[in-house]
């Protein structure tokens, strides 16, 4: 049981990472690239939760039910999860500013492809 | 077609490799290295029973100001550039439902927030959540009327000072301790209660008030003053 | 808990090709905050809480904002 649930959570977070990077290299729509590249992060911070996971034990917050001599074998991994709360929060900084300067660009080409977006100049 | 099929095997291939090296990823039975020593001597060592915000106020307080940094540079950058290319919305009259909800509803968040700001060290909380929280208050309200929300230019300043406070707090710690951020010379108190984890406290409310007006000042970017649709 | 994980998990990666196929942009701006909110539970299955709380309020709530302010402006369609 415990099995199954482990690598199916795994197998979700890889899975979404390379959707999203497909989605990226072959959307033509700017809003649509942003949308994958959101989708791709959300699977890369699932994959580093569960990197620090360990089967059985419980969240990293000590009230009353964790025995104070024990707690290191009775705690999951607190590291990987104070990363990604930082990378949740650029994730979305991030997405921000990717349609912020999308939308900017399709006003100054006319339309939101991407194909039409060549030119480096102003 | 091209595009498609070469998307496909770029895809393949890093799934080939995600297939080789995810397994090498996983915990083994017991906590190892860095987390084993912040497991066993968190709560002793900074006095808060979250974990997870000693781990990223206390221990890896640097990295967390330099999120705070990140975050200000996305979000002053999308702001000017919706300064100088005025394509906000112009703002519509809203329904009667979103107008009596944006009038009632408000309050409770913002108080669900300070609370989530405010036991960042006793129970899942913390400064991030809570500012965003405040933050989707904030967005409510200001989907609750057509006007344009801030008309003084407060929320710049609240910002300001924020992110002032949390370098004040770290320099304090040089002057008393030697040490930027220290987090041990106010006293730990005892974990448990709301007086403890030294300077937690005090920069998870510092943290809050940046992130929430942070976000509120790009909330209000979208709305446009000058009339372009 | 393993058929919560599993069903959850084939649906976000169900949802994920979804983002990519659907023609109208509204519905794949929602099916994206439903990928959020599916990430939020899991994380709430794994044990980390303050992660899930911070995944829901800022995936759900401020990159959907974003995203259907953008969606505004470039039209509604591709």
């Amino acid at each position: 049981m415990s099995t199954a649930f482990y690598w199916s959570i795994a197998g979700t977070a890889a899975g979404l990472v390379l959707v999203g990077l497909w989605g990226v290299l072959t959307r033509k729509n700017i809003l649509r690239i942003a949308l994958a590249f959101t989708v791709a992060d959300t699977g890369a911070n699932l994959l580093l939760v569960w990197s620090g996971y360990l089967p059985g034990r419980t969240a990293p917050i000590i009230d009353g039910s964790i025995p104070a001599s024990d707690i290191t074998s009775s705690v999951v991994d607190p590291l990987p999860q104070a990363m990604v709360l930082t990378s949740i929060v650029i994730g979305v900084a991030v997405a921000a500013l990717f349609v912020v300067v999308g939308v900017l660009a399709s006003r100054r080409t006319g339309s939101a492809d991407v194909r039409r977006m060549k030119e480096l100049r102003w | 077609m091209i595009r498609t099929l070469t998307g496909l095997i770029i895809v393949l291939a890093l799934g080939a490799v995600a297939a080789s090296v995810i397994p090498e990823m996983q915990m083994r039975s017991e906590l190892q290295g860095v987390g084993y020593s912040y497991a066993s001597r968190g709560m002793d060592e900074t006095g808060s029973s979250n974990l997870v915000t000693a781990v990223i106020v206390a221990y890896r307080g640097l990295d967390t100001l330099g999120e705070v940094v990140v975050l200000f540079c996305a979000s002053t950058a999308v702001v000017l550039i919706l300064t100088l290319f005025p394509i906000g919305v112009r703002a519509s009259e809203p329904s009667r439902i979103v107008a009596f909800t944006a009038k009632v509803l408000p309050a409770p968040i913002m108080l669900f927030g300070v609370y989530f700001i405010a036991h960042s060290h006793l129970s899942p909380g913390g400064g991030f959540p809570g500012g965003t929280v405040i933050a989707s208050a904030f967005l409510l309200v200001m989907l609750g009327s057509s006007s344009v929300p801030d008309r003084n230019g407060r929320l710049p300043a609240i910002e300001s000072l924020a992110g002032l406070t949390f370098g004040l707090l770290g320099f304090w710690g040089v002057l008393t301790a030697g040490q930027f951020l220290n987090n041990t010379f106010l006293g730990t108190g005892t974990p448990g209660t709301i007086v403890s984890g030294g300077l937690i406290p005090l920069i998870s409310i510092a943290i809050g008030a940046k992130v929430a007006s942070e976000f509120s000042g790009v909330f209000k970017a979208f709305r446009n003053t000058r009339g372009e649709a | 808990m393993t058929v919560i994980a599993l069903t959850l998990g084939g649906m976000m990666v169900a949802a994920g090709i979804a983002v990519l196929f659907v023609k109208d942009l509204l519905s794949a701006i929602i099916i994206t905050g439903f990928v959020s909110l599916s990430a939020s539970v899991m994380f709430l299955l794994m044990d980390a809480p303050d992660v899930a709380i911070t995944e829901a309020s800022i995936g759900a709530v401020l990159a959907t904002m974003i995203f259907l302010w953008g969606r505004g402006k470039i039209g509604g369609d591709g």
